[in-house]
């Protein structure tokens, strides 16, 4: 049995093992919620389908009405993931997911100002709140009397969470909170904030560590700035959220003292498969679009979508859409099937499928041409929405090296311990085999693919062979890569971000590709082969495609220009601009 | 005056999913093909809580159809109907049994009024309500409507169409006939069916929905109705409309008139 709060898909595939059963059968929602969840898509588009005018408008003028806010709230838009007993719907990731797709097709604000609510602003509320403060604040939350907004960033606090410097201290039982957030999702429009402080922490040498708090709008000391000017999502309220002298009773402290940075990054986690499902909306709208465009629009006599490069952006869209419906669909079933340690797969979901819509709305555009840079078209707005989802809730910088980091932490792990037993081999010879003997056996698993358990997949459908041998084959080198970086960087790896940066494409590349394998199998096994030989089709580009990009990566680790890279880039800091003239 | 209403809704193809023929004529490709209520049904739902919503009493909705069929019965629940009731039919029904079968229900449930779409989309037979108000000898209004436009105030306040006299035993419906409307007065109990200009439906909310989860669905198995269950109409067999064939320009008038006189021979 699998221990699920620990298993990683991730890791253990840096290990050279196939955690199959986290994967596969592809995740499928219960009945019931799959029942209620198509109701819901069907009033979702009588609701949002006739407003296609006003989002434009709401664009251009860089807001949304105060009613239309309102019609969300009545029509239940904020209690998609509240548990039924507070008034909500109670969905699990996964429907939850759907929804924010459903809504993402029609426009990408309305999604963030729901999105921002549901899968960070009150989202650490459900995780860590105390049962007085899921009834205090969640009855209210389900109904959209407060909208939430989830406060962390600050001028110097982006990437670098840590470096938060608004700051709760105590004066008797309750706390003090002063500080500035900067670029709040509906910051101007919340009643609940989940405010991340500095906090001293008792008994630790006054080092400060972060608390995440619960304010309300209507304390004393609370304010927000004017609604910023954007480039995308425009119509989404962003603003900064000011803390002035705010009192707060000690039952507004969400989660436990100190434990801020750990919780900010579960509820990001676990908040993921919303701006997920909100990328796959979007891409599916493109491609509707960009299907309808390329079949109108005639050049040289015929309809561009009789041309090869049309197809090929047509096509490259599908495969993209699929995959990432692919990812995030098995990362909401990793959350709803109890799973606890899902970081780096949801990290995962959310770069890939950011960057998928991009490359997506980057080509529908291309598709539609000249066309599609006209404000009357829709393609250049989706393309300023899309923008900022490679940025927020973590850039997909710091994600990637996150990625990587995490999903080598068991292979560092066991080559520490390899080392350690290397030095005291002769003190505890008995302990000292076992550890060498695993390293040993791990190794010859991965070098000659001849032993060791999970070793690939064992139960996708047949048609899928050539695929799963691929990736089987494409797992050992993945391992056998990881240990080689580790043992060549050792903990300088840290430093290393040319490297962990091809470390973590690598296994982006691979996760994806296993849940495109976990997909299409299910279609296989209940569709048959002749129904789901589309999916089959996009298994097959998909694998191409991961198996000629890992490979590269892989080449690249010890062949590449990095030093030369770093270099120009280090002389282009120094002349702080380009260098050269031709004359 | 409280009113109690039963109202059907029938699970169609959403119009919007492209629909195919099969290969061999029998019926169309149900794969990749989205279902959802008859939008004169819906019309139908919404007139049934508006009348509610002024008269209080209840609405009862009823479908015929396999377990699929709940999904509509659901949504008309999440609108705000009291209570649904599904006769499980798997099979091919004709007019003339589909309101042999709302027959035996009307009897079950005793209404003040009967609600139904004017007709499906599906099959466009327009004929259920007609039948039914005759087996039921019950005084019928098709086509109801009304004389406000849907942009109107009256709309805008979800005021039903359809007129309770102060007695509450009497209805006023307005229809469409050609070139305008007459207006009727049915003695109650009586068959309405709806046409399009009577309402804009709501949609469901998401607590809508929730509390639907809740309502009471009672299942019929039709066979138990003592309807003798064979349909006098067949559908033999499904094809598409042939392919309009490329238009041509001529250069000149006798060219046209050839064209018409010698390969159309229209003239």
């Amino acid at each position: 049995m699998i221990d699920k709060s620990s298993a990683s898909f991730v890791q253990s595939l840096c290990m050279g093992q196939v955690l199959e059963e986290m994967l596969v059968p592809f995740p499928t929602m219960k009945k019931g919620e799959q029942e209620m969840l198509e109701q819901v898509l069907a009033s979702v588009n009588q609701l949002l389908a006739p407003r296609q005018k006003d989002f434009r408008e709401w664009d251009l003028a860089g807001e949304m009405p105060k009613e239309f806010i309102e019609e969300l709230k009545s029509f239940g838009l904020f209690g998609l993931i509240i548990p039924e007993e507070f008034g909500g719907m109670g969905f699990g990731s996964a429907a939850y997911s759907r929804v924010l797709q459903e809504i993402a097709r029609h426009d990408g604000s309305v999604a963030l100002t729901v999105g921002a609510h549901s899968s960070i602003g009150m989202r650490g509320l459900l995780l860590f709140g105390t049962p007085e403060q899921k009834k205090r604040w969640l009855p209210r939350l389900a109904t959209g009397e407060m909208i939430a907004a989830f406060c962390l960033t600050e001028p110097g606090a982006g990437s670098d969470a840590a470096a938060v410097r608004t700051t709760a201290v105590r004066d008797g039982n309750d706390w003090v909170l002063n500080g500035d957030k900067l670029w709040i999702t509906n910051g101007g429009i919340a009643q609940f904030y989940t405010v991340f402080a500095k906090t001293p922490v008792p008994g630790d040498g006054g080092k400060a560590q972060l608390t995440a708090f619960v304010v309300t709008s209507d304390m004393k000391g609370v304010s927000h700035g004017p609604h910023e000017d954007k480039m995308g999502i425009r119509a989404s309220n962003t603003t900064t959220v000011l803390f002035e002298d705010v009192r707060l009773t000690a039952d507004h402290v969400l989660g436990g003292v100190g434990k801020g940075f750990k919780n900010a990054m579960k509820i990001l986690n676990s908040g993921r498969t919303g701006l997920g499902g909100g990328c796959v909306g979007g891409m599916k709208s493109l491609i509707s679009l960009a299907t309808k465009q390329a079949k109108e629009r005639k050049q040289f006599g015929q309809p561009i979508s009789s041309f090869g490069l049309v197809k090929q952006k047509i096509g490259d869209m599908v495969v993209d859409c699929y995959a990432s419906e692919s990812v995030v669909t098995v990362v909401a079933g990793l959350i709803d099937g109890g799973y606890e340690d899902y970081a780096v797969e949801a990290a995962i979901s959310k770069v890939f499928a950011t960057e998928a819509l991009w490359r997506t709305a980057d080509e529908a555009l291309q598709v539609a041409g000249g066309n599609g840079y006209m404000r009357e078209y829709p393609y250049e707005r989706v393309v300023r929405d899309a923008r900022i989802n490679r940025l927020f809730e973590g850039t997909n910088d710091i994600l990637r090296l996150f990625i990587a980091l995490t999903g080598i932490n068991q292979v560092a792990a066991q080559l520490k311990d390899v080392s350690q037993t290397m030095k005291g081999v002769l003190a505890d010879p008995i302990k000292g085999f076992g550890v060498l003997s695993d390293y040993a056996k791990k190794t010859a698993a991965i070098r000659t693919g001849l032993v060791g358990d999970n070793r690939g997949f064992t139960k996708l459908h047949k048609a899928l062979e050539p695929q799963a041998e691929e990736f089987e084959e494409e797992v050992r080198e993945v391992a056998w890569a990881a240990d080689r970086i580790l043992r060549k960087h050792g903990k300088g790896i840290i430093g290393k971000q040319f490297a962990t940066r091809r470390l973590a494409d690598i296994l982006i590349d691979m996760f994806v590709f296993a849940c495109v394998l976990s997909r299409v199998s299910a279609a296989l096994q209940e569709k048959g082969e002749e129904q789901a030989a589309r999916e089959l089709e996009i298994a097959r580009v998909f694998a191409r495609r991961v198996r000629h990009s890992v490979r590269g990566n892989l080449r690249r680790i010890d062949v590449n220009d990095d030093e030369l890279v770093k270099s120009l880039a280090d002389d282009a800091f120094e002349r702080e601009a380009f260098g050269w003239d031709a004359r | 005056m409280p009113l109690k209403i039963l109202v059907t809704v029938k699970r169609v193809e959403d119009p919007e999913s492209k629909i195919k023929v099969k290969p061999d004529g029998t019926g169309i490709v149900t794969d990749g093909v989205n279902y959802k209520m008859n939008p004169f049904d819906e019309i139908g739902v919404e007139e049934a809580l508006r009348l509610k919503e002024k008269h209080g009493g209840e609405v009862v909705v009823a479908s015929i159809g396999g377990d699929k069929s709940i999904t509509e019965i659901r949504s008309a629940l999440a609108m705000g109907a009291d209570r649904g009731v599904l006769l499980k039919h798997e099979g091919a029904l004709d007019p003339l049994l589909v309101s042999a079968l709302f027959q035996k229900l009307t009897e079950q449930e005793k209404p003040d009024l009967v609600l139904l779409g004017k007709q499906s989309i599906d099959d466009d037979q327009n004929q259920t309500g007609q039948i039914l108000a005759e087996r039921l000898a019950w005084a019928q209004a098709t086509f109801a409507s009304k004389k406000e436009s849907l942009e109107s105030e009256a709309e805008q306040k979800k005021q039903p169409g359809l007129v309770l006299s102060a007695d509450g035993k009497k209805m006023q419906v307005v229809r469409e006939v050609d070139g305008g409307v007459e207006t009727l007065e049915v003695s109650l109990p009586a068959v309405v069916t709806v046409d399009l200009r009577l309402n804009k439906p709501r949609f469901a909310s998401l607590p809508g929905i929730m509390k639907a989860k809740k309502k009471e669905v009672k299942e019929i198995a039709t066979a138990s109705l003592g309807v003798e269950l064979q349909p006098k109409v067949v559908v033999k067999k499904l094809f598409e409309p042939p392919k309009r064939a490329g238009g041509a320009k001529v250069a000149d008038v006798p060219e046209l008139w050839k064209k018409l006189h010698e390969e159309a021979k229209v003239v």
